[in-house]
């Protein structure tokens, strides 16, 4: 009995001494790793601000053309593989008999790269240094921040309604690249028409002036899982500067409820009614 | 025994729970589903114009809304729903967020539904003010030039 005391004491020590050196070498190892992995951000130098300067004037707000997001149904559709044109040739009937399928709904995200492709709110485009970030109106949500500060997209990107997206400039052209996209992110040509991505979705954007007062967002989408090859497409913005069209606060789930006074005297927002399309219930 | 009954227990209970969010789910009515919405349920080859006076105006995001009573002939006045694009877009045509006010006298053009035991709405095309002829339309595809105002001003 005393000898397996001994021999279990003896263990008992040993894994006692073998866990204190595990813990002494683990932390002598971990703070210069963590150091090597920390990446930070450096503050903007004086130049940094400066050079802002000699970028392209994007400045405005920036509308999109409707009508050649309509052109464009006919005239360019994507390439989409067997599985995909189905799903929108059966949209496309829905659609045409009055029972639209929902795109966008529960005031998700448009997302990439349907925001650009088939918007029908304006956008602000932002420049400060190492970073792009474009504004969308209507939906508190509508947010792209671009770093073109030569940074590379992460080994394994968080999957975002937006995706990843880091920009350099080519002359007075912003080439973007996109990916770390959500697959639930619809490829879409109308609000009505448009499939998942599936995954694995990877946008180039060639962003540019193309007149004084007409940007031009010449996009490639290369979407393996819906896609029989990449779809090159062009989506084109014009610009306001009358500050009337300055873009104001909008919050998508704001249409969903409407200002009412209670008894007690309180303004208070109150849910109203509305039909699976998005619409408000009509009086019948 | 006293585990396995709590673990009898707490099965019934999470059954019993999903059971009830599940019918709460396929129960919830489709007034909650919020969205972006096409505008396929309105028939753009018809126009029909009631005349009428404003009831409410709702000046939100992602979508407009104007209550209307009115009529299209003598009928009796009924209360229609007029949905719009946003107000950032209807600005780009010349509106305002007080352009068109509860208590204006109104005649309106739109796109009705399709379906007409949906409801009485449609698609705003135009709005005339009775009092002063001012006209609003919401086509957003009828205004895109660049710098409209300036445009406009020349």
């Amino acid at each position: 009995m005393k000898f397996y005391f001994c021999v279990d004491h003896f263990l008992k020590q040993a894994f006692l001494i073998f866990c204190t050196s595990a813990a002494i070498v683990l932390c002598l190892i971990t703070p210069s790793s963590a150091a090597e992995k920390l990446v930070m951000n450096p503050a903007p130098t004086a130049k940094d601000w400066s050079d802002l300067s000699n970028l392209p004037d994007w400045s405005g707000v920036w509308n999109p053309k409707v009508s050649d997001q309509d052109l464009q149904v006919k005239t360019n559709p994507p390439p989409w593989n067997a599985k995909a044109a189905a799903l929108i040739e059966h949209q496309f009937k829905e659609d045409r008999e009055g029972r639209p399928f929902l795109v966008f709904w529960g005031c998700l995200p448009e997302a990439m790269p349907s925001w650009m492709l088939i918007t029908h709110n304006s956008m602000e485009i932002l420049f400060t240094p190492g970073r792009v970030t474009m504004l969308g109106e209507s939906d508190g949500n509508r947010i792209r921040r671009i770093y073109t500060d030569g940074r590379d997209h992460p080994a394994d990107p968080d999957p975002t309604f937006h995706g990843h997206s880091i920009g350099r400039w080519e002359g007075d052209t912003l080439v973007v690249d996109t990916v770390g996209i959500l697959p639930q992110a619809y490829l879409a040509i109308t609000e009505a028409e448009g499939v998942p991505n599936n995954g694995d979705l990877h946008v180039i954007e060639r962003i540019h002036l193309a007149a004084k007062d007409i940007l031009h967002d010449d996009l490639e989408i290369i979407a393996p899982n819906v896609l029989t090859k990449p779809w090159k497409t062009t989506r084109i913005f014009f610009r306001q500067r009358a500050r009337k069209f300055d873009i104001v606060e909008g919050t998508c789930e704001e249409g969903y409820v409407a200002p009412r006074v209670t008894k007690d005297g309180w303004q208070i927002f109150e849910k109203i009614e509305h039909d699976i399309g998005g619409n408000r219930i009509p009086p019948k | 025994m006293k585990s396995s009954l709590n673990f009898g227990n707490e099965f019934i209970r999470l059954f019993m729970t999903s059971l009830i969010s599940l019918t709460a789910t396929l129960l919830i009515p489709e007034s909650t589903v919020y969205a972006h919405h096409s505008t396929a349920m309105f028939d753009h080859s018809k126009s029909v114009t009631i005349t009428g006076v404003v009831k409410e105006v709702q000046w939100t995001n992602p979508h407009v809304a104007i209550f209307i009573n009115g009529s299209e002939g003598k009928e009796e006045a009924s209360l229609w729903l007029m949905e719009m694009t946003s107000p950032g877009n209807l600005v780009r045509d010349g509106w305002t967020r007080n352009a068109v006010k509860a208590g204006d006298k109104v005649s309106v053009s739109f796109s009705p539904l399709r379906d007409p035991s949906k409801g009485k709405g449609g698609a705003l095309k135009k709005l005339v003010l009775s009092d002063t002829g001012q006209v609003f339309t919401a086509n957003i595809r009828a205004a895109e030039r660049p710098n409209i105002d300036e445009v406009q001003d020349k």
